[in-house]
């Protein structure tokens, strides 16, 4: 098992080695630049500028300077559009709230989402689940960009406490996370309909049921373990993405997280500040992918081996 | 294709899959409703009933249903339903132009892994596990950026060369940034399912005996392969074309998708959402077009998937 794990660990550095290069050229290769505001620059200040952040510099020199850095001082360098700014002061300010807010949003979809899925499973081809099902497929229907104006102006202007935009009192965290969570929650319902039904025709649930064991018993131990590996590798990378912000979200609730970074950062090319954020990015997948594997081998006995 | 239809005579998957689909009463309900919403989208506007989406009223701003305007107007006094209709051309027109483009990359990449196995399939699966790791949005971005200004040099050559209007072909050349960045990425997921059934058709009998007949790599991939894999690619294009036309319009919520004055559903949930407090209608007329419309494709979805798949059916 550990040295399965340190495997994929290795597999996983790997691949943000390789998404970090990717970035790299890729926003490089992106036509305009950093300097490029509402005043052209002349040619004298713009040569000036380059050489001031190192960007006259050949692309592969630029390159195996930007990931010596990383490597040896963990420096992700300046903002190019934020004076004065470094990446990780970016970063280290605008995380905390995405990171609270994508986990109170992915502990909304599992509160939610795992036990209409088992309820519906449960109750197969009944109006429970047809009901549960109809609300989850309308729940990925809804985009959060409807449903988070609508929440603002109905609940956020006129429950005292909730607030309709901002960042200052406890309660305010309340509606994005619901915006955010809401299509999780109906995919994470989903799956878990689908695993449990798996699981409960299978062999070993019939004959947990010959030899007598409760519905409770069957559907809470034995089922829900192997039931539940779907939607475990869906959770993975989707807590990833969530707490990583919403561009969406943030700017309907004006939450000051990572996912305006991630949009504004791209349009300005400000090639430091995207490469950064895509490496957080990619370090929460690989760790979330670690976790994805170390609770599918907890949850399947089968996989330890 | 052709090996699949010439074998309906019997009881072919098509067939039996195609009574099933019918006997699904929410899914054949879907295809009736996306049916009408198409026609209403591309064939009403034609007629003169509909005002144009840009022509602007000015005696009525903002204003609620009336017989004139059956679902109001906009801020600049636009009418509503017109522009609704024409968003919703834009935004199915872009639904199934990404879709292709992703259905094209995915299949072909997914049965080329599959069918070449070892080390070409090892590195190729390890190139979509990258791009997977990739921020959607940040590609998506990068990607529409840079294919802007080849798209605006395509349209000036077309112009050129046809002497056509430029207000004829500017519309289709600048979706293109928008369709071909979504159908860059949206094929991951299509390649990999293609890519595990290609694995298992490979070792079929009727593969060895088209290998032993001297066929080509190429025919036997796109004559033998590529129909049994019909099923799969028609549930799977279903189930993502809404996720596609979600994407569009984040896109054209977030400013990058489709320019002013052209607007799709996201455009118009975006103004609609900037106005919400004045005007609530024009977010939920749009929004209530927009979610229907997902609705019955996933749906449709969702019958399709059980309809070839009677296994995952319910028991």
């Amino acid at each position: 098992m550990i040295r399965y794990m340190v495997r994929r660990l290795g597999q996983g550095l790997l691949v943000l080695f390789v998404l970090e290069s990717l970035t790299f050229f890729l926003v490089h290769a992106l036509p305009g630049n950093p300097f490029l505001g509402e005043r052209k620059l002349p040619e004298h200040v713009l040569a000036q500028l380059n050489s001031l952040y190192g960007l006259d510099a050949g692309i592969w020199e630029q390159f195996f300077r930007y990931w010596k850095a990383i490597l040896l001082h963990g420096d992700f360098g300046p903002s190019l559009v934020r004076e004065g700014v470094q990446v990780s002061e970016i970063i280290m300010q605008a995380f905390p709230v995405s990171l609270e807010l994508g986990c109170l949003a992915m502990l909304l979809a599992v509160v939610t989402g795992i036990p209409a899925g088992m309820l519906a499973a449960w109750r197969r081809n009944t109006r429970t689940d047809a009901l549960l099902m109809f609300t989850a497929v309308a729940g990925i229907c809804i985009p959060s960009f409807v449903l988070a104006p609508i929440l603002g102006i109905t609940l956020g202007a006129h429950v005292p406490g909730l607030s309709v935009a901002g960042w200052d009192n406890p309660l305010c965290i309340l509606l994005p996370a619901v915006a955010l969570g809401a299509a999780n929650a109906a995919y994470v319902a989903r799956l878990t309909r689908a695993g449990m039904l798996e699981t409960l025709a299978s062999d070993f649930v019939r004959t947990a049921r010959a030899k007598g064991a409760g519905s409770g018993r069957i559907l809470w131990v034995h089922a829900l373990r192997s039931g539940l590996l779907p939607t475990v590798s869906y959770l993975g990378p989707a807590f990833a993405a969530l707490i990583t912000g919403s561009f969406v979200v943030e700017s309907c609730f004006q939450v000051p997280g990572l996912g305006l970074h991630f949009v504004n950062a791209t349009m300005d090319r400000d090639y430091f500040l995207i490469q950064g954020l895509v490496f957080c990015y990619g370090v929460l997948i690989v760790i979330a992918n670690l976790a994805v594997d170390v609770c599918q081998a907890w949850l399947n006995p089968r996989l330890r081996a | 294709m052709s090996s699949v239809t010439s074998r309906s005579h019997g009881h072919s998957l098509l067939r039996d899959a195609l009574q099933r689909l019918l006997r699904n009463r929410v899914a054949t309900g879907s295809v009736v409703f996306l049916a009408l919403m198409a026609l209403a989208c591309f064939v009403l506007p034609l007629f003169p009933c509909i005002a144009s989406p840009n022509l602007t009223d000015l005696d009525h701003i903002a204003a609620t249903s009336s017989l004139q305007h059956w679902l109001g107007t906009d801020h600049l006094g636009r009418d509503m339903l017109s522009r609704v209709l024409y968003g919703g051309r834009i935004s199915l027109l872009v639904g199934v132009l990404s879709t292709a483009v992703a259905v094209m990359l995915g299949v072909v990449y997914g049965m080329v892994s599959g069918y070449a196995g070892g080390r070409t399939d090892a590195a190729m699966m390890r190139t979509v596990d990258v791009l997977f790791a990739l921020p959607f949005i940040v590609v998506v971005v990068v990607f529409s950026l840079s294919i802007e200004e080849p798209c605006r040099q395509m349209t000036d050559y077309v112009v050129q060369l046809t002497g056509w209007s430029r207000d004829a072909v500017a519309p289709l050349f600048g979706l293109a940034p928008v369709f071909l960045a979504i159908g860059a990425l949206g094929w991951l997921t299509l390649a990999r399912i293609v890519r595990t059934q290609t694995l298992a058709l490979r070792e079929q009998e009727f593969v060895l005996a088209a290998r032993s007949l001297g066929l080509s790599h190429f025919s036997i991939l796109f004559r033998h392969i590529a129909p049994n894999l019909f099923g799969t690619v028609i549930v799977y294009t279903t189930l993502a074309v809404p996720g596609i036309i979600l994407t569009e319009s984040t896109l054209s919520f977030i400013g990058l998708g489709v320019k002013a004055p052209n607007s799709s559903w996201g455009t118009l949930i975006k103004e609609g959402a900037d106005r919400l407090e004045v005007a609530p209608q024009l977010l939920v007329y749009p929004a209530i077009f927009f979610c229907l419309t997902l609705l019955a494709l996933n749906f449709l979805g969702d019958g399709l998937r059980d309809a070839f798949d009677p296994k995952s059916a319910k028991d």
